[in-house]
């Protein structure tokens, strides 16, 4: 047993620790700092994460293309896809809110999802293709600025803001958005960096 | 970037958005116009507006994802950054870092909400939502917490003398 603990320190906080194997669904924490310094998951193949990116980017452009609500007010009636709410602030003259909410609602999510779906192809079938390492460390930081569910809950509390003014009814928009922010959790859940890192080493 | 690089900056992005704050709650961030009513809204009149109406469910998650976070973000920040370099608290402050980290972005909800009620922006003379200056001031206190958060790394909350002279 002894011989299987390896000394190494802390990332985060440089305490030291001893390094050793662990059995599936363990995780091994920083004593110090709480830092999880390696999981064993019980998934140990990206399949899963190229399956669900390809789901999540089929979500995100139906997401994209679907009303997600009507309005009525007075016999007027307007229906709103996501970008709509985009264009019209950045009609109104607040671009800069507009180009934050087109990052993070539509750009950050699709981004994302076609990085994960890019490295995790690349490591099933075993493709040493261009770019692969520097768009797995990309992924890592554009999953901070993907906010559908988020952007979900906002759309309930417009609703019911709408409500006050007139009549508002769901579209199929607002049940892709849902779908999709369950697909881009389960994304990030399966998608284990880990695994990544194993698999390019083996690539060369 | 270097770490003094790192913690200067931090302590610029939540210094500015400290100030900021007071603008983005003071100014309306929206008008919404019902039957002819103009109603310029601040964030926490839209939360009032809300709970009003008797959603208090609705409203409660608004009022804690727009204003609570925001405040309770910068505080964190500040206090984080104030005991950076000495050994003071050091787990808690990581657990802070860690939990402002999950929470953080729920505050783009406000944001989010005002781009959908935008979207009806030009219906008619009856119903309409126009944004406000305050949605500047709000988008950029979140940035300026999102980034200072991002780039007080929690390797920061770590280093001692010792390491950041051995650099």
């Amino acid at each position: 047993m002894a011989d299987d603990l390896t000394p190494n320190s802390c990332p985060t906080c440089a305490a030291g620790f001893l390094d050793r194997e662990l059995e599936v669904g363990q995780e091994l924490r920083c004593g110090r700092c709480s830092h999880v310094l390696k999981r064993e998951g019980r998934i140990r193949s990206l399949h899963p994460a190229w399956a669900f990116a390809t789901t999540g980017l089929i979500l995100a452009a139906l997401a994209n293309s679907y009303p997600v609500m009507t309005f009525d007010v007075a016999g007027n009636t307007q229906s709103n896809l996501i970008i709509t709410g985009v264009l019209s602030l950045g009609a109104q003259g607040y671009w800069p809110v507009a180009v934050l909410v087109f990052f993070c609602a539509i750009a950050a999510p699709v981004l994302h999802l076609l990085s994960v779906w890019y490295v995790s192809a690349a490591c099933c079938l075993g493709q040493r293709w261009p770019m692969v390492r520097q768009i797995a460390h990309a992924s890592e930081r554009i999953e901070a600025w993907s906010l559908v569910p988020v952007f979900a809950v906002a759309c309930v509390v417009a609703v019911v803001k709408l409500d006050m003014l007139g009549s508002v009814q769901w579209d199929l928009g607002i049940f892709w958005i849902a779908l999709l922010s369950v697909c881009t959790f389960v994304v990030s859940q399966t998608f284990d960096r880990a695994i990544v890192a194993r698999r390019l080493e083996e690539l060369g | 970037m270097k770490n003094l690089t790192r913690v200067r900056l931090a302590q610029a992005l939540v210094a500015s958005g400290l100030v900021l704050y007071i603008p983005a709650n003071v100014i309306p961030v929206m008008t919404m116009t019902v039957a002819g009513d103009v109603e310029p809204l601040t964030v926490l009149g839209g939360v009032q507006e809300l709970y009003d109406s008797g959603l208090w469910p609705v409203a409660g998650i608004v009022f804690l994802a727009s204003i609570v976070v925001p405040f309770l973000k910068l505080l964190s920040l500040s206090w984080m950054l104030l005991l950076h370099g000495t050994s003071t608290l050091r787990p808690h402050r990581a657990a802070a870092h860690r939990i402002i980290h999950q929470i953080g972005t729920w505050s783009m909800i406000d944001i989010f909400l005002l781009a959908v009620l935008a979207a009806v922006g030009q219906l008619g003379i009856l119903a309409s939502v126009q944004a406000e200056p305050g949605a500047l001031f709000f988008s950029a206190v979140l940035l300026c917490t999102l980034f200072a958060a991002e780039v007080y790394e929690p390797k920061l909350i770590w280093e001692t003398e010792e390491t950041s002279a051995a650099k």
